[in-house]
């Protein structure tokens, strides 16, 4: 986590500024198609051989485990310089930020083993220590970056492999803990912001297009399979059988359809008499960031979504998606608790989130 | 093991096959529930979980004789490499090591097949880097480990210690065979 603060990050009322609250690089909002892909995830899953799997695993082996990865982990060489936060002390609130930047599973969060993770200081790599692999390497790229995130996590892989004996076969690939993610142990994931497709009712079709060919669509925050903020992430279920460049293909054919999908129905809904209805929804969302006193997140995530959607259509001038992408991260529980240095109960949230995204999105108190 | 692609929540126990001309263009896997709502399948009591990942391993559920006691199915022996019952993993789905590939292979098979529709590797592999580190075989580690537990509980110290350095190289991927000459 980036806890440098600027110089003129204080905040006169004494409490933390949100410049101590600046997220990862990938939610930076630039890169390739970022109007609409928000990242790109690439993620691996391996294990070590030598040491049973995480069912099998007592405690005495998994902290023998930790120990020989954190110290692997530490010799110099990696084509990335990382840090290795031992989770073991980390409160609960904190590991909920890790959550909340993507940087730790909710599963390594809550776990009891001793686990850790390793990252680097723009958070565009993150390597979870004891989750249900051995490994969980991730890469993270702003925007739709999967040749990069790739070519990253590659020569990451490489590396690693060359220091950690890894667990494989020639006939199933790399061996892992769930049978779901035997073989390349790949999961490529990219975050989309589809409002357009929700608000005229067409994103079932277009998730469908994504399941048809073995991909998964969920949503990026909230629980289940309900997306909050028409943010959605679309990823490959299918690990074995299939190499990386066929699995690449897949996510990309799906997400490129739907890219292009967003786009004309983001171009009707700004034609004719929908254009009204587009900008009073806009204006509404903005308004209620203005004024509103109390905002809970369903309403938040929904209102930023509508910014955002307004920012990239031109329809509303003076706030960057870095912003939103930033009030997004702040807005969640674990991030505002850190931010209003304060344990809050639901209520208090609601309060204190309505009153940090007038702040921080520059509107009048 | 398949989440619904519909729902996301269940776990898929029925694939919805996408048939043109006699061949499948593409199949859907989805959960009972869901199904129903596609109109795809006619309702039904939903299932317990276990009962479902044993629908999904297929056939080897513990069959019951006369007197309704369990009786066991041909494959019962645990994995030597952890010790991971058979029935731990029908119920949890996960493998224990990597020897558990082979030896519930059986119940295995069928299940890659459903979750990829594949039962082959095709991706990269360490032996296909350039600079490829040497070959493990994870069953030498977990030989060279279990001889290396034998030792301490037996008080052969010596044993012990050179057994630890074994590993040691072994698992930097160093080749254990020069060392054991040593």
């Amino acid at each position: 986590m980036q806890k440098s603060r600027s110089d003129d990050g204080e905040d006169p009322r004494g409490g933390p500024s949100h410049r101590d609250f600046q997220p990862g690089a990938w939610l930076a909002g630039t890169g390739p198609e970022s109007d609409i892909a928000i990242c790109t995830r690439v993620r691996l899953a391996r294990n070590l051989a030598g040491f049973p799997f995480a069912p099998s695993l007592d405690d005495t082996e998994s902290e023998r485990l930790y120990a020989f990865i954190t110290d692997r982990l530490a010799q110099p060489g990696l084509p990335v310089r990382l840090n290795v936060l031992d989770l073991e002390p980390v409160d609960e609130l904190e590991r909920s930020m890790l959550v909340e930047r993507h940087l730790i599973s909710r599963e390594l969060a809550s776990s009891t083993r001793h686990t850790g993770v390793a990252y680097d200081s723009r958070e565009s790599v993150a390597i979870m220590i004891n989750e249900e692999d051995h490994l969980r390497i991730q890469v993270f790229s702003s925007g739709l970056q999967p040749d990069e995130a790739w070519a990253r996590m590659e020569s990451l892989d490489d590396t690693l492999m060359q220091r950690l004996p890894m667990a494989w076969s020639e006939e199933f690939g790399f061996l892992t803990s769930c049978p779901t993610n035997t073989g390349t142990g790949l999961r490529l994931s990219v975050m989309l912001h589809l409002p357009g497709l929700v608000w005229s009712e067409e994103i079932d079709k277009a998730t469908n297009v994504a399941q048809k060919i073995s991909l998964a669509v969920r949503g990026l925050y909230g629980e289940g399979s309900r997306a909050l903020g028409d943010f959605y992430q679309v990823s490959n279920q299918i690990t074995l059988g299939r190499d990386e460049s066929e699995i690449q293909g897949d996510v990309m054919l799906a997400v490129g359809r739907i890219l292009q999908w967003e786009r004309e129905v983001r171009e009707a809904l700004l034609r004719g008499a929908a254009r009204v209805k587009t900008l009073d929804r806009v204006h509404r969302a903005l308004g209620t960031l203005e004024r509103a006193q109390i905002l809970t997140s369903e309403e938040a995530l929904g209102c930023l979504s509508a910014l955002r959607f307004g920012i990239h259509t031109q329809l509303v001038e003076g706030f960057t998606a870095g912003a939103v992408n930033q009030a997004l991260l702040l807005s969640q529980p674990a991030h505002l608790q850190r931010y209003t240095r304060q344990t809050l109960t639901p209520e208090e949230r609601d309060q204190r989130r309505a009153q940090m995204l007038r702040e921080l999105l520059g509107c009048t108190p | 093991m398949q989440y619904c692609t519909a729902c996301q929540k269940a776990i898929a126990t029925i694939v919805v096959m996408d048939l043109s001309e006699g061949s499948v263009t593409g199949s859907q896997h989805v959960c009972a529930e869901c199904a129903e709502l596609l109109g795809v399948a006619p309702a039904k009591p939903p299932k317990l979980p276990s009962a479902m990942l044993e629908d999904l391993l297929g056939g080897f559920k513990p069959q019951k004789d006369s007197k309704g006691h369990s009786r066991e199915t041909p494959q019962t022996e645990c994995c030597p490499g952890c010790g991971m019952a058979p029935a731990v993993f029908r119920a949890k789905g996960r493998l224990g090591c990597p020897r558990c590939y082979t030896t519930f292979r059986t119940d295995l098979m069928p299940l890659l097949q459903r979750i990829h529709e594949s039962q082959m590797h095709t991706g990269r592999l360490p032996s296909t880097m350039s600079q490829a580190p040497a070959p493990i075989d994870p069953q030498d580690l977990s030989d060279l480990r279990q001889k290396l537990e034998d030792a301490v509980r037996g008080e052969r110290y010596e044993e012990a210690a050179e057994l630890r350095d074994q590993l040691r190289r072994a698992e930097l991927g160093e080749a254990a065979e020069g060392e054991e000459s040593n």
